[in-house]
């Protein structure tokens, strides 16, 4: 049952890991997103249509990457360009995606996909307990490990690291080094959405194979607070969206075992799970935000908001 | 590690900007209500009736350095009344150019929007049923955006008014079915009433104590406890407060006649609009015209100012997060006393987000929020009529809703009417 839970956790942990880190990218250059949930839905809804038109689920994969980078755009345009308000912009991106997808999805509820399916890693997944739990998903989880490593890497080990996250805490001293912070932001907010849109395909594609209106239920949201229960640091976020779709799990575990627990109990384990554990780091230190981030909390309208 | 990557290229640059930035952190925190708080923040108080203004000339470098040097600049000039029509005719086009963006993207799905916009205005306006749905609709979302508009000023932004709303409505259910069963109106619908306060302030109460014990930011909390809301009420519609006659269906009992709150003829209009109404008014006077209110928006425009100044800020944050969750929380006992008649899960659904909007459409201004929310309460009316009159899904609704913020947003006046 352990290990059940354990595969049900990086299964239904995927889309949000995926979210998380393209979250991390944009937060740490200074760019909160919280339409991360509207880039998400978008990514599922444009991943599954393009699935169901092509057949292939790796097109709907970059299909949904790129319509959570059509959303993010729009994100980076107002709040970068415009200089608007980053929490309110991020709301109206969400209720964006909801409206766009619930409006032309509406065709799409009822199609079926093939999808994604998982594929066993010879030879690892034949590892007692470890090998099902970590090797044997569907090609997007598999990505979604390389990913966070890479994204450590990216952000602090190269240069082009150093300057996503000089944008998030000095822009004044990028912009005085002869770069343009603003063109910084604008491709970390552009790749965070593309992440986003990713997870929001692999929810649609590999993990439900359906689309229904709605269906991200609030995971992309549950990105953005994971990135700070993280620290703003890779490694954390992919666990704590991994703890997310650990509770998943449970729920679907314990509903089959047949516990008399109540299942609406279990259904809000997930974001109560994601408060305690944001409570219980902010509770031992307060992280350090990266700087230009911290003034879109604080009021002051800088570049930041 | 990474503070000390970036601080090896800070330069002098960085130190130039500074004066720049403060300028625009003090344009940026008042509005035009807290224009005499400027005792604490400085000389530009009311810049933000030029950002209109501001936002069509503002392509500075550096969005920082753009915004503080336009708004200083622009302050002499708005004492004039052509600058005042000029931004006035703006805004008036932000406000429209969403529906004609709207009208393109029906025109492209084979609606005219000409016709659809008639058949809009007319089911809002052409009759007393049709009006008395736009105010039913705008009562919830004109509470709601009490309650996301109130913290707004303190400086704190809640988005958990869905939730709030929501258990709200789970406390009135719940004292209605159970303890008022048999009430007298006067004294059922009060007890009602303080109940769905008191619910909406208990949930609101959690994201304050996050807040001030927990160092968390109270937008991601609100926005999570929404979804906690959500499964809340489920979890006691589908157990302790079904309805035992329902076939399983997921609602409530009933609430008892007595409780209903008293309904205009010949519509379902009823008397919450003026409840909403008259809050509102409350809440306007108290920030423009108490020392209570005042200390709020030194609060909201520099809570640095406000600790300085020997506010008890921690408190003053709880206590404005519990009015507003209470605030919410009465919208979700109207919702059942006036329109449901029993709690569902689905019971006030999006109110809370819209009424976030409506909130940050009238900049956080108790009295300017009456005029978004019977705005957002017609187009939400418009989304039924949508439904019916030309098989657009209802959910196109949240399409033109978007896109009247995002040209708000665009526009710029916005970002700095709120202090986010």
């Amino acid at each position: 049952m352990i290990a059940d839970i354990l595969t049900g956790a990086v299964r239904s942990g995927t889309s949000v890991l995926f979210a998380t880190q393209g979250e991390l990218i944009s937060e740490r250059a200074g760019v909160i997103n919280l339409g991360t949930e509207g880039a998400m839905l978008a990514g599922a809804f444009a991943g599954f249509a393009t699935t169901v038109w092509t057949g292939s689920p790796w097109l709907g994969a970059l299909a949904g990457g790129i319509g959570g980078m059509l959303l993010a755009l729009l994100h980076a345009y107002l709040v970068i360009s415009r200089g608007a308000n980053q929490l309110a912009t991020g709301l109206t991106l969400m209720f964006l995606g909801m409206g766009l997808t619930s409006f032309f999805g509406r065709k799409f509820v009822s199609e079926s996909i093939v999808g994604f399916n998982p594929v066993p890693i010879p030879l690892l997944s034949d590892i007692p307990f470890v090998g099902p739990i970590l090797f044997n998903h569907d090609p997007l989880t598999y990505v979604s490990f390389a990913l966070v490593p890479l994204i450590g890497f990216l952000l602090f080990r190269t240069r082009l690291g150093v300057i996503i996250r000089a944008s998030g805490e000095r822009e004044d001293a990028l912009f005085a080094s002869g770069m343009n912070p603003k063109l910084v932001r604008y491709g970390a907010v552009l790749a965070g959405g593309f992440l986003a849109g990713l997870g929001g395909a692999q929810l649609s594609i590999a993990y439900t194979h359906s689309w229904v209106e709605n269906m991200t239920a609030g995971r992309g949201i549950v990105a953005v607070a994971l990135v700070i229960f993280a620290a703003w640091k890779p490694l954390r976020a992919a666990i704590g969206a991994w703890l997310f779709g650990a509770a998943q799990a449970l729920q679907l575990t314990v509903q089959q075992q047949g516990y008399p627990i109540s299942p609406y109990f279990l259904f809000m384990a997930p974001y109560l799970i994601t408060l305690i554990a944001l409570l219980a780091v902010e509770y031992r230190k307060r992280s350090r935000i990266p700087e230009g981030l911290g003034k879109v909390f604080t009021g002051s309208p800088g570049g930041a908001g | 590690m990474m503070r000390s990557d970036a601080g090896a290229m800070t330069t002098q640059a960085a130190a130039a900007a500074e004066p720049a930035r403060t300028a625009g952190k003090t344009a940026g925190n008042m509005d035009r209500a807290g224009a005499d708080a400027s005792a604490v923040s400085g000389p530009t108080g009311a810049a933000d009736k030029a950002e209109a203004a501001v936002a069509v000339v503002a392509t500075g470098t550096g969005a920082s350095a753009g915004a503080a040097p336009t708004g200083t600049a622009s302050a002499p000039s708005r004492r004039g009344l052509a600058p005042r029509a000029k931004s006035a005719l703006i805004q008036a086009g932000l406000i429209l150019a969403p529906f004609a963006a709207f009208g393109v993207f029906l025109l492209v799905y084979g609606v005219s929007p000409i016709d659809l916009y008639v058949s809009m205005f007319k089911s809002a306006f052409g009759n007393r049923y049709g009006f008395g749905e736009v105010l039913i609709k705008a009562t919830p979302i004109l509470l709601t955006g009490l309650a996301a508009a109130l913290p707004a000023r303190a400086g704190m932004i809640n988005v958990g008014g869905e939730g709030q709303l929501a258990i709200g409505a789970l406390a009135a259910t719940g004292a209605a079915v159970t303890l008022l069963a048999a009430a007298p109106a006067w004294l059922g619908i009060p007890a009602m009433l303080l109940a769905g306060a008191l619910g909406g302030a208990v949930w609101a109460g959690i994201t304050a104590l996050l807040r001030v014990k927990g160092n968390m930011n109270e937008t991601i909390t609100s926005l999570l406890l929404n979804y906690v809301a959500f499964y809340t009420v489920g979890l006691f519609v589908h157990g302790p407060l079904k309805d035992p006659a329902s076939f399983n269906w997921p609602f409530s009992p009933p609430i008892a006649d007595a409780l209903r709150l008293p309904v205009l003829t010949g519509s379902r209009l009823h008397m919450g609009i003026a409840v909403a109404v008259l809050l509102a008014a409350a809440i306007w006077w108290v920030l423009a015209r108490t020392r209570i209110g005042f200390r709020v928006r030194v609060l909201g425009a520099n809570a640095f100012a406000a600790e300085r100044a020997g506010f008890r800020v921690s408190r003053m944050q709880v206590l404005v997060l519990l009015a507003a969750g209470a605030i919410a929380g009465v919208a979700g006992m109207i919702e059942i006393a006036g329109i449901e008649g029993r709690l569902r899960p689905t019971t006030g659904a999006n109110y809370g987000y819209l009424g976030f909007l409506a909130a940050w459409m009238a900049w956080n201004h108790p009295l300017r929020l009456v005029a978004t929310s019977f705005l957002l309460g017609m187009i939400a009316v418009a989304g039924n009529s949508l439904e019916m009159n030309s098989g657009l899904p209802s959910s196109s609704v949240h399409i033109l809703m978007a896109l009247v913020l995002i040209f708000l947003l665009a526009g710029g006046r916005i970002g700095r009417g709120r202090r986010a």
